[in-house]
């Protein structure tokens, strides 16, 4: 029993911090907020470098044969530096691939994700953006040995970059999920820009786009499972980030409120806000429990595992909208300049809290669970 | 990272599992004589005082190892050791601040339940500014004087022996100035008073010390050294509980679905209204990560790293968890919440540590004490703000006066 990092866990989390406080400080992070593009090439190839790309692949197939802890570990950092990119998508669309996919599929996209080559992601969202994969709208037709995707995705992470969609459409045997390369003929992408512009997403419409017999991933019809499988680890990965966005508002608060002084003392002094900031504390401590132990569920096979990953959603999206929010507070005026970081981090922390199933989404799986 | 017991601790497990189902008292413990032999057989079978050195009648067991016991104990809803303040607060303040005659004096007679102990420390006028008390202690040679009243003594009623906070010394400043003592709760000086409180009973006692006397070879620690060590006997035992305390909310949870799939409204279970469902999804989330945090500090415990000043949000978490969730708990079973006797469902039955009756009602009531005791929700509050995250003391009136 130790709910503690391992060593190795402990340098991930190390070096992690220390990189991205070299290679995305906050200047770096507003240069990309006004880059079209939105994600620099150079850090991503880095990260690759790193081996952040290829985390949780098998080691045969470029990875570290690490889980889910340790891609958490590395979220919560982005999460903390705000960093803008298309980490978690990636990683979504490689654990599906390497779950699911055929010899030839892995071989074609595992190791070209896992060396910075190939960037991926999953278009979960029809228009009414309905989290339940039983919801999946967009049509699959069958032409000849292969299909025509006909639908519109919604809000889907990073597509303007991805090498890779994995695309939910509804055939007459159920939902598939399709491997779909952006060269395909019949498929426009147009930008959705949120308020976190480190987070960009896209509308992507697809007009009767071919895709081949080979370019399902996993059983045809049967994908409501994959997708809900890959959902659970999308809420722990957004409530990693979140949980890094979080902390990092309440370091600056506590830094802030030890400097600031009104009345003659630093405000840190009046419980006003020394309780704020313990309460934040309290929020963030409890959100790293809730993240990492549905991490360690998932990786561990535990008996919860279906149930940790809504419970880490629903606790952090909550906690970490408290938290961003107080800090806000905590600042006064400086904290809603644009000048000042702390909204790099919010925005963060707001951008995932409507992805991979929102609080409520999560209390009715939760609900579902327990309550029967 | 890795969440799973060790075989040991699976075997450990099953045998305290078993002996429970074994010895678990069959109804409720009436007596005083049957709640003493009640504690006598936990001690005998191994599973109090387990975290005391060898020598004094303990077992040298780690936290996991307690925490265990009491989530095992929660389980089944067993009666809680009668001595529980003796066995959680004042024994651990013997093991560490006391002499070797006291500990062969005292700490055995803990562990059987042969003597009962209560707590002496808050005062009418020194509650959350406990260090303010104004008990006085008059030193005449080999022993002190003692007059002075305590407030919110737990167990006072039945206590032999009392864990004293008094003051020794009005000229120094007021934290330095309070000294430790075991008082004899039998003698004529000594008056408890029941004090009743929201609930109805009376859990707690008034105590009047008039010319009250306490030998000085019952002086804990040294003369002035009080504050420093009721500092350490309010951070014991914060997290060995918290197991067994989020087993019992989810016990409770699983009669509050059980209500919810019972009564209805318009026509259809309270379970199929979205509203209600949210809550209950909401609720549960909460409760389980009350659960994880608590696997974090016992397992950081159970390394023997010390939390420290970090319990305090432990403490906060959960006491103010405990409100919100029996705040709920009342909202979805209406009326039938309020009933404090006689309920006609078995889901309105609850477990409880309290010994009151297993009532929401009741539940909800305590919930209201857990965000006062040992330390308001505003002290940890502050504890957490100045020694976790480094802020600035605030200025108050009587630093400047010191």
């Amino acid at each position: 029993m130790d709910f503690a990092f391992s060593s190795d866990q402990q340098l991930l989390k190390q070096a992690a911090r220390a990189w991205l406080a070299e290679h995305c400080p906050s200047t770096v992070v507003r240069a990309l907020w006004d880059d079209a593009r939105g994600e620099s090439e150079t850090m991503w190839k880095e990260m690759a470098r790193l081996g952040w790309l290829g985390l949780a692949f098998p080691e045969a197939e470029g990875g570290s044969a690490l889980g889910m802890v340790e891609t958490a570990v590395l979220l919560e950092e982005m999460g903390y530096a705000a960093c803008p990119g298309p980490y978690l998508p990636t990683v979504l669309a490689g654990l599906a691939i390497a779950e699911a996919a055929t010899p030839a599929q892995r071989s074609r996209w595992l190791p070209a994700i896992a060396t910075g080559q190939a960037r991926a992601t999953v278009a979960f969202l029809d228009a009414p953006v309905d989290w339940a994969p039983e919801a999946t709208a967009t049509r699959a037709e069958r032409v000849g040995a292969g299909c025509a995707l006909t639908g519109v995705k919604q809000f889907v992470p990073w597509a303007h970059v991805a090498d890779l969609l994995l695309v939910p459409a509804r055939a007459a045997e159920g939902v598939s999920l399709f491997l779909v390369e952006p060269t395909a003929s019949g498929l426009t992408f147009s930008p959705l820009l949120g308020m976190d512009l480190g987070t960009r997403w896209a509308t992507v419409r697809l007009d009767r786009v071919p895709v081949a017999a080979d370019a399902i991933l996993g059983e045809p019809g049967q994908a409501t499972g994959r997708l809900d499988w890959l959902l659970r680890r999308g809420a722990v990965g957004a409530a990693a980030e979140m949980l890094g966005a979080a902390r990092r508002c309440l370091d600056l608060s506590v830094a802030y409120a030890k400097v600031r002084e009104q009345f003659g003392q630093p405000i840190g002094a009046f419980q006003a806000i020394r309780h704020k900031c313990a309460e934040m504390l309290l929020e963030v401590e409890n959100a790293h429990a809730a993240t990492y132990y549905a991490a360690w569920a998932l990786d561990a096979g535990a008996e919860d595992q279906d149930l940790a990953p809504s419970i880490a959603k629903t606790y952090v999206s909550e906690a970490a909208r408290r938290v961003c929010g107080e800090a806000i507070q905590v600042h006064g005026g400086i904290g809603f300049t644009w000048e000042y970081d702390l909204h790099l981090y919010m925005k963060r922390a707001k951008a995932l809290e409507a992805m991979y199933g929102d609080a409520e989404h999560h209390r009715e799986l939760i609900a579902r669970r327990v309550a029967r | 990272m890795d969440l799973t017991y060790s075989p040991d601790d699976l075997a450990f497990r099953d045998a305290t599992r078993r002996w429970l189902e074994a010895n678990l008292p069959r109804g409720e413990l009436k007596t005083l004589e049957e709640r003493k032999a009640w504690h006598r057989q936990l001690y005998d079978a191994g599973y109090l005082g387990m975290g005391w050195p060898r020598e004094y009648g303990g077992q040298d067991a780690g936290p996991l190892r307690q925490a265990i016991v009491a989530d095992e104990m929660a389980r089944v809803n067993a009666p809680p050791p009668i001595n529980g303040l003796g066995i959680s607060i004042v024994g651990p303040t013997i093991v560490v601040h006391g002499t070797e005659a006291q500990k062969r004096r005292y700490l055995r007679k803990i562990l059987t339940a042969e003597e009962l102990w209560c707590q002496l420390y808050s005062e009418p006028n020194a509650g959350s500014d406990l260090a303010s008390l104004r008990t006085r202690a008059e030193d005449r040679g080999d022993h002190v004087v003692v007059n002075g009243q305590k407030i919110w003594t737990s167990g006072g009623a039945g206590a032999d022996w009392g864990l004293l906070l008094a003051r020794t010394d009005p000229t120094v400043p007021k934290h330095k100035g309070i000294s430790c003592f075991l008082l004899h709760m039998r003698q004529p000086g000594v008056e408890v008073r029941p004090l009743r409180q929201i609930t109805g009973s009376a859990h707690f006692s008034e105590v009047f010390m008039t010319d009250a006397r306490a030998e000085k070879a019952d002086l804990i620690g040294r003369l002035g050294q009080g504050w420093e060590i009721a500092q350490t006997t309010l951070s014991y035992e914060r997290g060995g509980n918290s197991l067994a305390r989020v087993t019992r909310y989810k016990a409770a949870f699983h009669q509050l679905v059980q209500a919810a799939k019972t009564l209805t409204r318009g026509g259809r279970p309270l379970l199929d209204d979205p509203l209600v469902r949210s809550r209950i999804g909401r609720i549960y989330a909460e409760l389980e990560v009350q659960r994880y945090a608590a696997l974090r500090v016992l397992s950081a415990l159970d390394k023997g790293e010390s939390p420290g000043p970090a319990s305090s949000i432990t403490k906060l978490s959960y006491s103010e968890f405990e409100k919100r969730y029996h705040e709920l708990a009342l909202e979805i079973l209406g009326p039938w919440g309020q009933l404090t006797a006689g309920v006609p469902w078995e889901f309105l039955e609850i477990a409880t540590s309290s010994g009151e009756p297993g009532t929401w009602a009741h539940a909800f009531l305590w919930s209201r004490a857990g965000t006062i005791y040992a330390g308001s929700s505003e002290i940890q509050k502050n504890v957490i703000g100045e020694r976790v995250l480094g802020l600035p003391k605030e200025v108050r009136a009587d630093r400047l006066k010191a």
